[in-house]
């Protein structure tokens, strides 16, 4: 219950003070349609290719307003009454996580909503591959909890840009990873972004090639950056820490 | 009755003791105030008594509870309005309200915060959110929202830092109301705030209490003219001279 009630409070501050959030649908918005336009003769801009592309990329805007409202609230007062407060540190996690996920859905929802109008074909894939999606996400709210607790307000937008890049060169939504070189190629295979990417890409296009592998790197990897997420948060909660 | 009892808390860091040895007892219904110059200990102690910083060694039982042992349990009869003002700016007064009644899950939530927001006379500011109100009105709902949990126990960390006098003054009347049913520790910078307002008064300095006594008692004990004489006396050992 605490958790759900921390939830309200931060949607309300996130609706209230809204421009990360229109930042966070609108370039990836944009993006779907700008390139949907260019016709550019690559598998990775077909409209079934590029658009859970560009909702990995979105959840890059996620971990950068979880990381800004996370850092925000750390730098004002109120986390040390509530940490003084009976709340767990369970508690703050869970409330930042379900006050995100219903923009993540809707965001979701609206890129492939907007991809329907560029060709898409409407399959019960779309929503599978919305309920893949999901669980993802927490892999960046939990990243925009990490850089939150640990950047000042200030720098924590500056270190979470540093994601939105890092999905947008990794991930493979606008290039082949295979395309730049070894190297880039094995960075790409050990970051998760690609194969997020892959998981929910696979889904919509019922192409389960490499999904064990995707499966066990990108669980391994929600699950190891969520719980660094909860030691990092509840080590902030004591004073001595800060 | 005993509502705090301190016993030799200490806290030190790599290179510095910020509370050392601490022993205090104060009485239920009691208004404490911790005076001290900056970095003397007062907010450590405060943190430690509210449970966000450790001990290095020592404890105190709040209301037979150990901020050691008893972490939870502390949590849930303390509260504390910290030197800043606590608030969620995009909330409005009243969802401030509400929000931390959530977060203490007060059970008659909706009575409990009509009744804070007609004590504070927070009424015709109720719609309004946080971040649009001026510095006393955020101080204002700042203490409200330390009440909400009917805490036995509440700190008050500088509370009018910063506030004009006519602001200041509202507060202290809203203090003093909340005297006798709560054990309040307050820290201050103003002499006169701690003299008006409290039953004792205790000076740090160099992370150790140095004094305790009412006002009255301090002066004489001080030989001095009046409080802020005898709070500097105190503190530098006299060798600051006294106000003409």
């Amino acid at each position: 219950m605490k958790a759900i009630n921390f939830a309200k409070r931060n949607i309300k501050e996130l609706i209230r003070d809204p421009l990360s959030i229109i930042f966070a649908i609108i370039l990836p918005l944009f993006l779907l349609v700008i390139f949907q336009q260019f016709k550019i003769p690559s598998d990775v801009y077909k409209i079934e290719n590029f658009t859970p592309g560009i909702i990995i990329f979105s959840f890059s805007f996620i971990t950068l307003f979880t990381a800004t409202l996370v850092a925000n609230d750390r730098n004002s007062s109120l986390l040390t009454r509530l940490f003084s407060s009976p709340m767990k540190p369970m508690d703050y996690i869970f409330g930042y996580t379900l006050a995100v996920l219903p923009i993540v859905i809707l965001q979701s929802i609206l890129f492939y909503t907007v991809a329907l109008f560029f060709g898409l074909s409407f399959s019960v894939n779309i929503i599978l591959s919305i309920i893949v999606a999901i669980p993802i996400s927490i892999l960046f709210i939990a990243l925009g909890i990490i850089i939150g607790t640990i950047t000042t307000a200030k720098a924590s937008s500056g270190v979470g840009s540093i994601i939105v890049q890092l999905v947008a060169f990794t991930s493979g939504m606008y290039f082949s990873s295979d395309m730049i070189g070894k190297t880039f190629n094995s960075i790409c295979k050990i970051l998760p972004f690609s194969r997020v990417l892959d998981l929910v890409k696979g889904v919509l296009n019922s192409d389960y090639t490499n999904v064990i592998s995707n499966v066990i790197i990108s669980t391994t990897y929600i699950i190891m950056v969520t719980i660094i997420a909860i030691i990092l948060f509840k080590n902030k909660m004591n004073s001595d820490n800060k | 009755m005993i509502s705090i009892e301190i016993k030799e808390l200490t806290k030190k860091y790599k290179n510095k003791i910020a509370v050392d040895n601490l022993n205090l007892e104060l009485n239920q219904g009691e208004l404490f105030s911790l005076l001290g110059v900056n970095g003397a200990g007062k907010s450590t102690t405060i943190k430690m008594l509210t449970c966000l910083v450790t001990p290095t060694n020592g404890d105190a039982i709040l209301n037979n509870y150990s901020i050691i042992k008893n972490k939870n349990e502390v949590k849930n009869i303390v509260n504390v309005s910290p030197q800043e003002t606590a608030i969620a700016p995009n909330l409005t007064v009243k969802e401030n309200l509400e929000f931390i009644a959530g977060v203490y899950e007060i059970k008659n939530k909706k009575d409990k915060v009509s009744e804070l927001l007609k004590e504070f006379k927070l009424n015709e500011v109720e719609k309004q959110k946080a971040k649009t109100l001026s510095g006393g009105w955020q101080r204002r709902l700042s203490i409200a929202m330390a009440l909400i949990n009917d805490p036995k126990i509440l700190f008050l960390d500088e509370p009018t830092l910063g506030l004009d006098v006519i602001a200041r003054k509202e507060l202290w009347n809203i203090i003093e109301s909340l005297k006798i049913k709560t054990t309040i520790i307050l820290t201050t910078h103003y002499m006169e705030e701690a003299e008006i307002l409290s039953d004792r008064i205790g000076i740090m300095a160099m992370g150790k209490l140095i004094d305790v006594g009412t006002s009255q008692e301090l002066i004489k004990k001080a030989k001095a003219r009046n409080f802020e004489d005898a709070f500097i006396k105190i503190v530098t050992g006299g060798d600051i001279n006294e106000s003409n």
